[in-house]
């Protein structure tokens, strides 16, 4: 698979004169399915940001569809969704921010349109559409949110925390949504709760903000020493079945572990 | 945050907020809202400007009343206009409130010692109804036109990207200042107890004026980045509003040029 995102050496310092992120590499392939994790201040939103061209690293170049080093060159092809819906939502109504992308990017209005609608009613913004964001309930906001990066239809996906707040119904609609996904998508979170269900391969950083650990979901989700030494936590299936099933065959899932105690597998 | 620069802090935040209703007023049917957006600013930009070219109170009270049939038939509740076009005419007035003794003129009365003349008074009046119908004009379009087909409107008619651009911005940074501004007063409310004196509300307001900048400026360039990864670093091109031109936006913009091209006659004469 052609890689959609490929960094180099990628460091960023703040001017207080905090390292966020040091000499991160790595590569996103076309139609992978990648979470980014790490604990609460490990560097992630600025790895979010530099990879979606959104700052400047200190050092350190991220290449685009083997392209071109310029993410304002593929913007269209980039859907960035930052941690905070506030910073997102600055139109004066829900249709007016989820048509902003597909209008600055310009694609047609009847494309729009046909997305809009859809994904108004997926995500339950129907009766929204025409209210300012800021009168909207947090969870509320985050699913206008998400619709306004899934509008434009981009060929790489780069979440950060897409599910804050919203509650469980809509938080699996999101999650399909992901999942449904035909591009490449990058999911940012602190919790390897929903991991397992969306990606196929974790990118751990570390408290130092460089990459502690990359590779498939089981390998990185059920070496428990690892993820306490960075501060997380195991999904809860694996946690349940510690002690009870080997690390390779540990149901990742919910669906996956109701239906090995329905086979009486362990 | 309690105390008088507390509530008046909340007063200015909650009025601008309000702004956004206009939202809820564009969306319903009306004349104004059924005008192609191009129609209706070039229409309503030019009556304000037929307003400022006045200088005939009977004129000016006329574009008074035909500023309120507009909001009338667009269903703009009349209230809401007059307390948006409130406050620019009574700062104006302060302004040129000195005229009202400076002007040569027959005394009509006198207030310390001070001789207030006819002449004086009807500047000001003249001055501040102008002001305040201009304002209530600008404010129709507003209320009545979605921001985006503003913009869109903008573009169409060839006013230069910049300019349009810091329109954008200006209008979007503005809000969300304001909201940052409510969430601090917020913040600072859960934490407060008892009323605040005069003075303690003057400390309280430095110390949030302090804070209020720093987080504005944060962000400001937060939100500049949720514009970036949508394409704002491209020039403003939201979804064009137009229609096709109708009678009733001939009729808008024959009332406008009458308007303009009568003002200036009446006022410089053929």
């Amino acid at each position: 698979m052609e890689p959609v995102i490929n960094a180099h050496g990628l460091t960023h310092e703040y001017p207080d004169g905090t390292t966020a992120i040091s000499e991160v590499s790595l590569t996103i392939s076309e139609g992978e399915r990648v979470a980014v994790v790490g604990a609460n201040g490990s560097g992630k939103t600025t790895l979010q940001l530099a990879l979606g061209g959104l700052i400047e690293p200190t050092a350190g170049s991220v290449d685009y569809f083997g392209e071109t080093t310029d993410a304002e060159a593929v913007r269209e092809r980039l859907g960035v969704l930052l941690q905070d819906p506030d910073d997102y939502l600055f139109n004066t109504t829900v249709r007016e921010d989820i048509e902003y992308g597909p209008a600055q990017l310009g694609q047609s209005r009847e494309t729009a349109a046909r997305r809009v609608e859809a994904l108004a009613d997926d995500l339950g913004l129907n009766g929204l559409l025409d209210r300012p964001p800021f009168r909207l309930s947090g969870g509320e906001k985050q699913r206008a949110a998400v619709a306004s990066v899934l509008a434009f239809d981009p060929d790489v996906l780069l979440l950060d925390e897409p599910f804050g707040a919203v509650d469980a119904t809509y938080r699996e609609r999101i999650q399909r949504r992901i999942v449904d996904h035909d591009g490449a998508v990058v999911l940012f979170t602190p919790s390897l709760d929903l991991v397992p269900a969306i990606a196929d391969r974790v990118i751990l950083v570390g408290q130092n903000g460089t990459i502690a650990a990359d590779g498939a979901v089981r390998e990185v989700v059920t070496d428990r020493s690892l993820l306490a030494e960075q501060g997380l936590r195991p999904p809860p299936t694996v946690r349940l079945f510690e002690g009870i099933a080997p690390d390779d065959e540990v149901p990742l899932t919910i669906a996956a572990a109701r239906q090995s105690l329905l086979n009486g597998e362990f | 945050m309690t105390g008088v620069v507390g509530r008046s802090v909340e007063s200015i935040t909650a009025a601008l907020r309000a702004v956004f209703t206009a939202e809820q007023v564009a969306a319903t049917d009306g004349f104004l809202q059924r005008r192609d957006p191009r129609v209706t600013l070039v229409a309503v930009a030019g009556l304000a400007l037929a307003v400022m070219i006045t200088r005939t109170l009977a004129v000016t009270v006329g574009f008074a009343g035909l500023t309120l049939a507009l909001a009338w038939l667009s269903a703009v509740p009349l209230r809401r206009l007059l307390a948006r076009a409130a406050v620019v005419p009574l700062v104006s007035a302060l302004i040129v409130l000195p005229q009202a003794v400076l002007l040569p003129g027959e005394v009509v009365a006198s207030v310390f010692g001070l001789a207030i003349t006819d002449a004086g008074v009807a500047y000001v009046v003249l001055f501040t109804l102008r002001v305040g119908v201009g304002v209530a004009l600008l404010s129709l379009i507003v209320l009545t036109t979605p921001f985006s087909a503003v913009v869109a409107a903008l573009r169409q008619l060839r006013v230069p990207v910049a300019l349009v651009w810091v329109i954008a911005i200006t209008y979007r940074y503005l809000f969300l200042f304001f909201d940052e501004l409510q969430r601090l007063i917020l913040a600072r409310n859960s934490r407060t107890k008892g009323e605040a004196t005069l003075r303690g509300g003057w400390r309280d307001g430095r110390r949030v004026a302090g804070t209020f900048l720093l987080r504005t400026l944060d962000r400001g360039e937060r939100v500049g980045r949720g514009m970036r990864a949508r394409g704002g670093a491209r020039p403003p091109s939201p979804y064009r509003r137009s229609r096709s031109v109708d009678a009733g936006d001939y009729a808008l913009l024959v009332v406008a040029a009458v308007a303009v091209v009568g003002s200036g006659v009446i006022r410089w004469g053929l």
